[in-house]
């Protein structure tokens, strides 16, 4: 689980090129988007390049942006949690 | 009144005039000489006729209608039963006059005669006769048809589907044309054949049928034809049942709203608006279903609406004057959730039009001044540019569904999502198409996609191959320009070749163009371009309220024919993924913290858009940072920027300076900060100044005790290698200096002094173009040289 977490995280940080972000720096349960004290603070531009680059990476894609989409993206956890159900392998 | 009544009386002895000849001739046993008589009296009704509408030109004297029941059916062929004007009455006079001597002269022989031959070649006559109106209607545009049909529907004239009609109505004309020929000959061939009998069941009966079918096909074709034509109707005379019930007005899934739910919900959000005070109203909402009923409601219940894509509290704050309502579909503390008010409110049923002169739309842009500026529309200025939009695209979208994956609170958006489609009566998806790979889901449905440079940049990227649209999509992109690859690709993947739109909040659309024709674009036919001020694009067109037009921020060189090129923009407005953005504003904002003393903000451009904050903190800032890592300055003025921008236009790099990176006359430089930008942040070593001029650089660097650069060597006495020195020149000299990345040769180094961790170290270096050489020289801070060298850099590397 926590491997996946860091494999997410280093995802996130090459996808979208973040500086001065180390995988440390991100927590797991932590809004990814947003503003906010712990949020990572990403975009909606960003939402679609780390779809991709999920898609890339895990084979998991997401096909419509709804409000359950939305909850998948909510943090490092939400993401490892919906990748691991919709893992191929 | 005379004239009516001759009229009607012209009408009748020729629509029964075949049958009085034949029972003259066959029953009460009158010569041909007396029934003569009659033709000779129809003349003289026409000429009666002719003369009485020349008088009263005005008075809608229908010369044409008196000529019998053919032209009567010309009339119907288009319009609906509309009295023919007097307009055309002098050029059909003549003609009538012609009719009238050819009249006199047949009715004049048979009298002479006493033979029945020019009696019976009357219908030949009319057929003839009007043979030659509508054939001369053809040539001398607009066709008889066509000008009916502006009659039974006077906007006709300035619409914009009036191409379309017109098309349609000259070959109805022509068709009529045909006919009059195969009438007159089939007439003139039961003259010669001597049989009154056979006459008068021709042009007495089978004529007639024959228009009868004629103008009964021509009904079920125009039906086809309206099938395939767009019902526009402007927004503001849209009425109740301007839209049969259960049209589809948008749709989400399988899930769908029809016209009845519409208007129920415009008529409850107008209610609850009408019982509150009358203030303006902020209105922002995601789902595009919501976000039309509550702008209809406001334009109909006459409440200055301001639209905003932007819902920061700070934003809304600043914009939400005492008194103004803020309606929304997501929660907001102190909005009003138009989820709430459908559900708690009765419809009244109301509806009306709304004068399209006296309702004020706001919107947004970011201005030069640091506030976000406010752009005050009237909705006229909507109105006229979708009918200017329906008359160059609207063909194109009959039968279609709208999708879209723009925002519709931006001016684009607003009128090819929501406007548009309501305008036209199509239906649109209530939520955006967010990722590239959606797309593929609705091959199956003839789309016209409103997009922009961001989605179709992602879409060319992403695509694994081209997608099976069952019919090719249309695609628009507005927002910033579409590089021309990017619509190859789309076109690759789509089969369509995007037509990008040019505009501002301010001009609305000004142009389109397809990039497989070139970058040169095309301006709507109400738009007037000029060169302007500081050589930039003036536009003026019918949905610019201002006489004077507007001057866009764009450079452009414009062609004799009108179409223009552009050459980039001419002020400090940035687009970053289609937002604009004043730079000069988040700077501002950025300034506001009171720990900046100088900050300079780039726009750049890698996998995204995106802007970059060079800033120089002054002592508080220095003091407040102390110890600090550099995530947590970041993050505290992203924080900041968050209060009034939004995320995506908030700076995605930082660099914390001595000094902004400026020439030696002090001069800043966006393109030097974008270099300083290039060069990713590294752990290894940081920039403080920069200095540069053409072939010369000098910085000040630290190279932080935590960097690689001393790993594996002397761990109890770092310093930097001298490999690494070298490797920082070349490094630097790329990014800064644009030399060759890679080093063939060094020369004449020498290391005289250590490079320590966390020092401050000066490096000066030059590059010779013609020898392909850069030289360095590092040096401690009280200016002692610790290395010096030569790079001789690897051509064309």
């Amino acid at each position: 689980m926590s491997d996946l977490n860091q494999k997410i995280k280093e995802v996130i940080i090459k996808s979208l090129e973040l500086e001065d972000i180390t995988p440390e720096d991100i927590y797991d349960d932590a809004p990814l988007f947003g503003e906010g004290d712990r949020s990572l603070g990403l975009d909606s531009i960003d939402a679609l390049e780390l779809g991709i680059a999920i898609k890339e990476n895990f084979g998991v894609s997401f096909s419509t942006v709804n409000e359950e989409t939305k909850k998948h993206f909510a943090s490092v956890n939400a993401l490892a949690a919906y990748i691991s159900a919709n893992s191929p392998s | 009144m005379k004239s009516v009544a001759g009229k009607v009386i012209f009408a009748a002895l020729s629509v029964l005039y075949p049958a009085l000849v034949f029972c003259g001739l066959v029953f009460w046993d009158i010569s041909p000489r007396r029934l003569s008589l009659l033709l000779i009296g129809l003349a003289f009704v026409l000429f009666f006729n002719t003369t009485q509408g020349r008088r009263n030109a005005a008075g809608g004297a229908g010369t044409v209608q008196g000529n019998g029941a053919v032209p009567a059916g010309g009339e119907g062929a288009v319009s609906t039963g509309a009295s023919i004007a007097g307009r055309e009455s002098a050029a059909n006079s003549l003609k009538d006059y012609a009719l009238v001597v050819l009249m006199l002269a047949c009715g004049g022989v048979s009298f002479f005669a006493d033979s029945l031959l020019f009696l019976e070649f009357y219908p030949v006559l009319v057929s003839l006769s009007l043979l030659a109106f509508f054939g001369i209607s053809l040539w001398k545009k607009p066709s008889f048809a066509f000008r009916m049909a502006c009659l039974g529907d006077r906007r006709l004239q300035a619409s914009p589907e009036r191409a379309f009609v017109e098309r349609y109505c000259d070959r109805v004309t022509l068709a009529w044309c045909f006919f009059f020929v195969f009438n007159a000959v089939v007439a003139s061939f039961t003259v010669f054949v001597g049989d009154e009998k056979i006459w008068s069941l021709y042009n007495g009966l089978i004529s007639y049928i024959l228009i009868g079918i004629f103008f009964a096909v021509e009904f079920m074709v125009r039906k086809m034809m309206q099938k395939k034509m767009h019902s526009y109707i402007p927004v503001c005379e849209l009425q109740r049942d301007s839209r049969p019930a259960d049209m589809v007005v948008c749709f989400d899934g399988d899930s769908v709203r029809t016209w009845a739910d519409f208007t129920d919900d415009v008529s409850k959000v107008r209610r609850y608006l009408e019982e509150r005070e009358n203030a303006p109203w902020i209105l922002h909402c995601e789902d595009s279903y919501y976000f039309m009923v509550g702008l209809l409601a406001m334009l109909q219940g006459g409440r200055k609406a301001l639209v905003t894509a932007n819902r920061q509290e700070a934003f809304i704050k600043e914009i939400q004057k005492p008194g103004y309502g803020f309606l929304t579909d997501e929660p907001f503390a102190g909005a009003t959730l138009i989820q709430d008010v459908l559900q708690n409110t009765e419809s009244d049923g109301r509806w009306n039009t709304f004068d399209k002169d006296s309702a004020p739309i706001v919107m947004y842009t970011s201005g030069t001044t640091g506030e976000p500026k406010m752009v005050p529309k009237m909705f006229c200025q909507f109105e006229n540019e979708l009918f200017e939009l329906v008359k160059v695209f609207g063909d194109d979208w009959v039968n279609r569904k709208v999708y879209s994956t723009v925002n519709h609170h931006h001016i684009y958006g607003l009128l090819f999502t929501v406007l548009l489609p309501t305008a036209t009566g199509l239906p649109y998806r209530r939520h955006r198409i967010d990722y590239p790979s959606e797309l593929a889901n609705i091959a199956g449905e003839a789309a016209v996609i409103a997009s922009s440079p961001a989605y179709l940049k992602r879409l060319a990227a992403d695509a694994e191959g081209p997608i099976a649209f069952k019919t090719t999509p249309i695609i628009y992109s507005s927002g910033g320009p579409l590089p021309e690859e990017v619509a190859r690709k789309c076109e690759g993947i789509t089969g369509y070749w995007t037509t990008e739109i040019y505009g501002s909040t301010e001009t609305g659309g000004i142009a389109y163009r397809q990039s497989k024709n070139g970058p040169i674009w095309t301006p709507f036919e109400v738009c007037k371009m000029s060169i302007g001020e500081n050589d930039c694009l003036n536009v003026k067109s019918s949905y610019i309220l201002e006489p004077e037009g507007f001057t866009t921020g764009d450079l452009v060189e414009i062609y004799d024919d009108g179409r223009f090129l552009l050459k980039g923009r001419a002020d400090s407005i940035v687009k970053i993924e289609e937002k604009r953005i004043s730079l000069p504003e988040v700077e501002n904002r950025l300034k506001q913290t009171g720990l900046v003393q100088d900050v300079r903000v780039v726009p750049m451009v890698g996998k995204r858009q995106y802007l970059a904050a060079a800033i120089v903190l002054n002592a508080d800032g220095v003091a407040r940072f102390k110890d600090q890592p550099k995530l947590e300055i970041n993050n505290f003025f992203k924080a900041h920027l968050n209060q009034f921008l939004e995320n995506t236009v908030t700076p995605k790099k930082w660099r914390y300076l001595e000094e902004l990176p400026q020439d030696t006359q002090g001069k800043i430089k966006m393109r030097d900060i974008q270099a300083l930008f290039g060069l990713p942040e590294s752990k290894n070593f940081r920039i403080l100044k920069m200095h540069k001029e053409p072939g010369a650089l000098s910085l000040k660097l630290v190279f932080p005790a935590d960097s690689d650069f001393y790993d594996g060597h002397f761990p109890a006495f770092k310093l930097l290698p001298a490999v690494a020195q070298v490797d920082m020149v070349a490094l630097l000299a790329h990014a800064l200096l644009e030399t060759p990345r890679a080093v063939q040769k060094i020369q004449r180094t020498k290391f005289s002094y250590p490079v320590l961790p966390d020092a401050v170290t000066n490096l000066e270096m030059t590059f010779k173009a013609d020898t392909n050489k850069v030289l360095f020289t590092y040096t401690n801070e009280a200016g002692r040289m610790l290395s010096t060298g030569t790079l001789v850099m690897q051509a064309g590397a």
